[in-house]
């Protein structure tokens, strides 16, 4: 067991990756397919008076064109999958109206192009400041009578949403949802504080930019069996949220969850229902892929925000007091919002005496909100992060010190109320500081400057199963219904190769449709190892019992003197005396045979959490006469409770700090005043590349999640988290000047460094 | 008006009926059958179409069918016809140059035009070489290792 675990190794799919074996969503030949082409709004606020689908019709090859009134939905909601195409108001710019259905994607498109749509255009609500003003335009005039779709929310994460506000406050309409967190009286800590610092910080929307774009094929079978083949996080959440939206019994809906060419948190039952809408209206076979610019306009990215931030402490470093207002543009998503997590994470994993933490959501005709690696995370932390940083300044302080004075442990009690499990907070920041790029932070070149910053994502939990069978020649097969977004699948073959004693090459992983597949939830809020984990070792170690009452009828040794070392069963001290699991699996596995199949099921349902901590460290130069940052090098120390294989835990951190970098440096979605995307494709768009990264250094910290698969927690999403708040933290010292508005782009510093 | 085109597609002459607008890639894709070839845009800014074009790195996107005819096309599919790994397929393996991999095919045809080029590129050399090839999971450094890796080797 020991060489299994913490070793570096590829990931299973590698050989088919690298190779193009590996078929994604798209790359399935289906016999009679039919090519969908959404037809996009181009007005943000509108109310459809009607179609002119006859020069569509008139394109050979063309076979319909639907509207929402075509598809067979059964509900009246407004969320994305209750309506996959506007019903009579559109409300952003971007949103499918219809969609033109083809023999060939080539007529699809032409098809497309020749759709007339008739607006009747609304006021647009585009300033989300603006759209809680009371007596401030609706962004949607229509009421949702039927709003199940709250569901999605609880894939992302467990946070809790604090006490509903009933202050009396005046808002509009357009605050969907307000979240409130107060304790101790906070005025007065801030008046007995001896550092009080406050801002207003801004983020934009951004996009989780997976390179395969959303895509989804979808077919009736003769037996009238739904099948849908998708690029989707969660097989069950969408077989579940197809059932509703089209009133199917969830035994005629299989959703299989094709490898995924990135995601994000992104991809969730958005794409779904327009491709199984056309075909349950056509009763034909039917493949949606989206093109980039379809999928810039028309998906779900991550909330743009403003945080007004207060914080203060002691001249010793002793945080005191936190009070936010954090207001999330929520877009058209009336389902969730962030305001909850955000205004919980933005207290960050440190000790306050009060706080007073307020959360809105908003709605206004930008997108539909969507989570991002890490909803509502990096914007606190840019914001907490950023002042923390001002606090060290005025007191003259460390910023690590500062920050590992406060740090929680376990049991200490955050702004939820409830009590920290174990966390590895000050590991984490002592880890970093023993980095020597910290020790040369103060003797830099002019104009370069290094910034640090911590973040953390608490984690979340959801009951799991998984199975393990062992086939006649040794090996073992893990089945799960997990679509595997960040490489959790070779995590779970080191699980159950170390749980059962089988070298881990000997063991593959599937993940099966939702006809066969046992039970797991979506990929999302970093649960997937922490929840399936477990489930993967019960299974492995039910199989395991199969196999030693069959090894000791077989060797005449009883069971608990068997052990499994390396595919190979023996007595416990008399190795000699032994058979392989392959012995022992085919004689089970024969007609005649007298041992039950080499097999288990094993199931989990975590209640403790177990978040995350990771802090970076970013050197950047400014250049003062362009104002361009850049990023020459950067370190991250993360607790990943245990490194099952190193190779993939690093590899996290790597892309979750390079999607942090650019955060602060790239990323923007912007529309024009009307409300109209003006950075709709990768031209003006711009995620991190190969020439504008620097190398990450990885710090693994190991503080082990009691409840965790050999200790192991959820990685995936705490290092994006403080990245963006490490690099203006940087960026503040080596020009001089704070930035509080994300990305620091070039006419941003040129501006900061000259007022 | 759909009419014939022939490649020579990994070593092999293959003929296609395609329309005059048809992209290299879809040829490749849906005529073909080589699904190693992906689309990750509509401006020509990703890489995860790239092929070999006579042996250097273009995105399939920018080319239509037709300017292909009679031309050596090598596809991710046929970079090891042996069934072997070709040597930066393996470097990719073992020095995790991947994480969901659709990026993967692009960047390792874009990696064996510069390294066809001869000796062993620096990292500054490699990272511009994959400025035209985007990847969301890696943060390249996975990527750049593995390129490193064969051209220490080569
Ligand atoms: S699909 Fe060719 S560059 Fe993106
Ligand atoms: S590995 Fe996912 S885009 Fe590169």
């Amino acid at each position: 067991m020991s060489d299994t675990l913490g070793v570096a190794r590829p990931r299973l799919d590698a050989p088919e990756k690298v190779t193009g074996a590996t078929r994604f969503a798209a790359d399935g030949y289906v016999h009679g397919l039919l090519h969908a082409r959404p037809v996009l709004a181009t007005e943000p606020h509108a109310r459809i008076r009607g179609f002119d689908t006859d020069a569509t019709l008139a394109v050979p090859g063309v076979v319909a064109v639907l509207s929402a009134a075509d598809l067979p939905l059964a509900g009246t909601g407004t969320d994305r999958t209750s309506e996959p195409l506007a019903r009579e108001e559109v409300v952003f710019a971007g949103q499918p109206v219809a969609l033109v259905v083809a023999e060939t994607e080539a007529a699809a498109e032409d098809g497309a192009e020749l759709l007339v749509v008739d607006y009747e255009p609304l006021e647009a609500v585009v300033d989300v400041e603006a759209a809680m003003e009371p007596g401030a335009a609706l962004a949607r005039t229509v009421e949702d009578s039927d709003d199940e779709g709250g569901d999605l929310e609880s894939v992302h994460g467990q946070v809790d949403k604090g006490q509903e506000d009933d202050a009396g406050e005046q808002l509009s309409g357009n605050v969907l949802d307000r979240v409130t967190r107060e304790q101790g009286d906070v005025a007065a800590a801030f008046a007995a504080s001896d550092a009080v610092v406050e801002a207003t910080f801004r983020t934009p929307w951004v996009y989780q930019a997976y390179i395969e774009p959303q895509v989804c094929t979808a077919w009736l079978e003769p037996s009238g069996t739904l099948v849908v083949s998708t690029s989707t996080q969660g097989s069950f959440v969408t077989r579940r949220e197809l059932a509703r939206a089209f009133d199917l019994p969830l035994d005629r809906v299989r959703v299989i969850a094709e490898p995924l060419g990135g995601a994000f948190g992104g991809k969730f039952a958005l794409v779904e229902p327009l491709a199984v809408g056309a075909a349950l209206a056509l009763q034909r076979p039917v493949r949606l892929v989206l093109t980039r610019s379809e999928d810039f306009a028309a998906t779900n990215p991550a909330s743009a925000q403003v945080t007004h931030l207060k914080v203060a402490a002691r001249a010793d470093g002793t945080l005191t007091a936190i009070e936010a207002r954090m207001i999330v543009d929520r877009g058209t998503n009336a389902g969730w919002g962030v305001e909850g997590a955000t205004s919980l994470l933005v207290a960050g994993p440190y000790r306050w005496q009060a706080h007073d933490l307020r959360g809105y959501g908003v709605q206004t005709n930008r997108f539909t909100f969507g989570a991002y690696r890490a909803p509502g995370a990096p914007t606190a932390a840019f914001a907490l992060e950023s002042l923390l940083d001002e606090l060290a300044r005025e007191l003259d302080l460390d910023p690590i010190e500062l920050r590992l004075k406060n740090a929680v442990v376990e049991g200490d009690v955050g702004v939820s109320g409830n009590p920290f499990p174990t966390i590895g907070a000050v590991e984490v920041l002592e880890r970093l500081r023993e980095h020597p790029l910290w020790a040369q932070r103060n003797s830099l070149p002019d104009g370069e400057a290094v910034g640090m910053a911590a973040g953390h994502w608490p984690g979340a939990m959801e009951p799991a199963s998984a199975v393990c069978r062992v086939d006649a020649d040794g090996t073992m097969t893990v089945v799960t219904s997990v679509a595997d977004m960040s490489g959790v699948n070779s995590g779970f073959a080191v699980i159950a190769a170390a749980a059962f004693g089988l070298p881990p090459e000997q063991v593959r992983v599937v993940t099966a449709d939702t006809a066969s597949a046992p039970y797991a939830g979506a990929s999302g809020g970093s649960k997937v190892t922490y929840t399936v984990g477990p489930a993967v070792i019960r299974a492995a170690e039910a199989a395991r019992e199969k196999l030693l009452a069959a090894a000791a009828q077989e060797l005449e040794i009883a069971p608990g003197d068997l052990e499994v070392v390396d595919g190979v069963v023996r007595a416990v001290g008399a190795p000699d005396r032994s058979m392989t699991v392959q012995e022992v699996a085919s004689k089970a596995l024969r007609f005649g045979g007298r041992y039950e199949p080499i097999e288990g099921h094993g199931g989990s349902a975590q209640t403790s959490g177990a978040p995350s901590v990771a802090a970076h460290l970013s050197h950047v130069r400014v250049d003062r006469q362009t104002g361009e940052v850049t990023v020459l090098r950067h370190v991250i120390a993360q607790d990943v409770g245990r490194a099952l294989n190193p190779a993939l835990v690093e590899g996290q951190m790597r892309g979750g700090a390079v999607q942090g970098i650019g955060w602060a440096l790239f990323e923007q979605l912007d529309h024009d005043e009307d409300g109209r995307l003006l950075t709709g494709s990768f031209l003006d768009y711009a995620i991190p590349t190969a020439e504008r990264v620097p190398e990450i250094d990885t710090l693994i910290v190991e503080v082990p999640a009691p409840d965790g698969p050999f200790g192991a927690k959820g990685i995936g999403e705490a290092p994006v988290v403080g990245a963006p708040a490490a690099v203006a933290n940087a960026v503040a010292r080596a020009a001089g000047t704070r930035l509080y508005e994300l990305p620091m782009t070039p006419p941003r510093v040129w501006q900061a460094l000259r007022s | 008006m759909p009419d014939t085109v022939t490649l020579l597609v990994n070593g092999e002459e293959r003929s296609l009926e395609v329309e005059g607008r048809t992209l290299l890639v879809h040829a490749l894709r849906d005529g073909l059958g080589l699904t190693g070839a992906h689309i990750g845009c509509d401006t020509s800014q990703c890489g995860a179409c790239t092929v070999l074009l006579d042996g250097r790195a273009v995105k399939s996107c920018t080319v239509l069918a037709h300017q292909a005819e009679g031309r050596d096309v090598t596809t991710i599919e046929g970079l090891a016809p042996d069934g072997e790994l070709h040597p930066i397929q393996r470097a990719f393996v073992e020095h995790h140059g991947l994480q969901c991999g659709f990026c993967t095919p692009g960047v390792i045809l874009t990696a064996a035009d510069l390294l066809s080029r001869g000796g062993s590129p620096s990292d500054e050399e490699i990272r511009h070489a994959l400025r035209g090839n985007l990847c969301r999971c890696t943060g390249y450094q996975g990527i750049v290792e593995s390129i490193r890796a064969v051209g220490a080797a080569s």
